[in-house]
């Protein structure tokens, strides 16, 4: 993965996990394993993480603890309704970005 | 994320922890202790040098400080039983991952000094606000 992915990923993580987490629950391991596998090869799983514990604290997720075989009870991570409206507010500043980057693109040309 | 107690504390205990500060913070930083003993040696390692950074940069102490070390643990706790390696769980820049978590608590007394004093430097410097505010309680 590139540097200048690595930067723009910055911005747009928060809004990425919480479209997966849109989908279905999910714990972080899964979370960093999917986004791996689309080609964000170089994320790091502390770096999944400490976005997950800044939704929590805001309020965006719901937090279930579910027991596992091996090791500590892991923390599945779901949208709620605050989190819907948080994304839905990404998604139209998503757009705007995407769409004045893309007119600049056609202007340049 | 219960920490205790809600009833009201003893006058006495009021005064103890004047001196000796927060009882309940020492008992939960005791108890993160604890379960960091209790990891592999390289996760051990690895956290030990992460809490070092948090200590010079962080938040020193307080609830706040408590919950990231806790949370702290939970990570390497779960990373340790999933057997993730050191490497994956702190990509190529160490120091990015722990800025981004560090973010999640309240930050350190001497940052939280030297921003609100050039903050209201500047706005004195713009001629907003005259009154000198150096606080670090914001």
């Amino acid at each position: 993965m590139g540097k200048q992915l690595t930067e723009m990923l910055k911005g747009t993580l928060e809004g990425l996990v919480l479209a997966i987490l849109s989908g279905r629950p999910a714990y972080g391991y899964e979370i960093t394993a999917w986004l791996r596998d689309q080609g964000f090869s170089d994320i790091a799983e502390g770096t999944v993480y400490a976005l997950l514990v800044r939704v929590e604290r805001r309020g965006l997720v719901d937090v279930e603890k579910v027991p596992s075989e091996k090791g500590p009870p892991r923390k599945v991570y779901s949208l709620n309704a605050q989190g819907r409206a948080y994304l839905e507010e990404f998604w139209t500043t998503w757009s705007f970005l995407a769409e004045r980057l893309e007119r600049l693109r056609e202007g340049g040309k | 994320m219960a920490t205790g107690s809600n009833e009201p504390k003893s006058r006495y205990l009021q005064y103890l922890e004047m001196v000796t500060g927060s009882l309940e913070d020492k008992r939960r930083y005791r108890q993160y202790k604890a379960r960091i003993k209790q990891l592999p040696e390289d996760y051990r390692t690895a956290v030990e040098a992460m809490e070092r950074y948090l200590m010079h940069f962080g938040p020193a102490d307080g609830a706040g400080a408590m919950a990231m070390y806790e949370d702290l643990a939970d990570l390497f706790e779960r990373s340790a039983a999933d057997g993730t390696p050191i490497r994956d769980i702190f990509g190529e820049d160490p120091v990015e991952f722990v800025e981004a978590f560090m973010a999640n608590y309240p930050i350190g007394q001497y940052r939280a000094r030297e921003r609100n004093r050039f903050t209201s430097a500047i706005s004195r410097a713009a001629g907003e606000d005259t009154a000198r505010d150096d606080r670090t309680d914001r």
